[in-house]
């Protein structure tokens, strides 16, 4: 039992260095998520779409990489974009880009995953959003189509 | 390994300086939307602070209970259906920013995890249980169905490839 404790105090101890040593990347981090947050407003992500869907889906894509917030962020701003004429392939792109990929925590995931991880899991990621949202858009109106 | 280590520090202190740096900066350009960045910093802070807790306590956990051995055996080679099973589950179960579990990942991963499966864990972050009722009232029922079942599926698949691409890397090296 004390063998138990012990290796407890140790590998808290272990931990908590460990938490320590990416603290000040962390904080890096939620500040720019704060910037972010402040400065670039929902206004600002409507105005890059121009209806073209391909192009559309592409920029969605990125847009939503490069936001940060809580995910019904993306979801009001995604049914505003499809108000205005925005293809649902671009939209669902946004919204799964916007969960999936974060360009602004690319450099805490570097220093902890290192640079093959990081770079594989984001070129995944921003394939994975297209084709996700190529598929489930289909899906979608065949779906509604047949339950209709 | 030391050195990577402070290596990861001296980064860390760096980019924690430019983006003081930028503050300082956008403070002079835009003083009142500087503090409301600022305030927006907070609470992520706070947000993130209790999730913070749950994930050191967990790796606690991880450190003393769990050793290489069964991290091998439920998230390794071996672990089959098992593996991508917790990786799915968990990844849909897990709270708050995904960069607060990076530490706890990164754990596992050095005690034999699968890169596939950690792939995949970030991957099914993506349905968020909490979310789901505003996306059905946004986009739908069917739509929502549609895309959790297709993200679940497409972490699977697309563990199954980063882990493909990274071994093979590992061989090359």
């Amino acid at each position: 039992m004390s063998r138990t404790v012990q290796r407890l105090k140790e590998t808290s101890l272990q931990t908590f260095k460990t938490l320590q040593s990416i603290a000040p990347m962390l904080f890096a981090v939620m500040g720019l998520v704060g910037i972010f947050e402040t400065f670039v407003t929902p206004e600002m992500i409507h105005k890059i779409f121009n209806a073209h869907a391909i192009h559309d889906m592409l920029l969605a894509t990125t847009a939503g990489a490069v936001s940060v917030g809580q995910p019904f962020l993306s979801y009001i701003i995604g049914g505003e974009l499809l108000d205005e004429g925005i293809s649902m392939y671009a939209v669902t792109a946004f919204i799964l880009s916007f969960v999936t990929l974060g360009v602004i925590q690319i450099p805490l995931e570097f220093s902890i995953f290192g640079a093959r991880f990081t770079i594989v899991r984001n070129l995944l990621s921003f394939l994975f959003a297209i084709v996700i949202a190529y598929m489930t858009t289909l899906s979608t109106s065949f779906l509604s189509g047949y339950f209709s | 390994m030391k050195e990577k280590e402070q290596m990861k520090n001296k980064t860390g202190y760096i980019m924690l300086l430019i983006v003081l740096g930028l503050y300082g900066i956008l403070y002079f350009v835009h003083a009142d939307k500087t503090v409301q960045a600022l305030e927006a910093t907070f609470g992520v802070f706070k947000t993130v602070a209790p999730i913070l807790l749950v994930v050191f306590f967990l790796m606690a956990f991880l450190n003393t209970f769990i050793d290489e051995k069964s991290v091998a055996k439920h998230l390794g080679d071996d672990s089959g259906f098992k593996g991508w099973f917790i990786a799915l589950f968990g990844g849909v179960l897990s709270h708050g920013p995904g960069y607060i579990w990076y530490p706890m990942l990164q754990e596992l991963r050095k005690k034999g995890a699968l890169d596939g499966l950690i792939v995949a864990f970030l991957y099914a972050r993506s349905i968020k249980l909490p979310w789901l009722p505003l996306m059905i009232s946004y986009f739908g029922l069917t739509f929502t169905v549609v895309l959790t079942f297709y993200v679940l599926v497409g972490a699977f698949v697309q563990g199954v490839f980063a882990g493909k691409i990274m071994n093979e890397a590992k061989k090359d090296r």
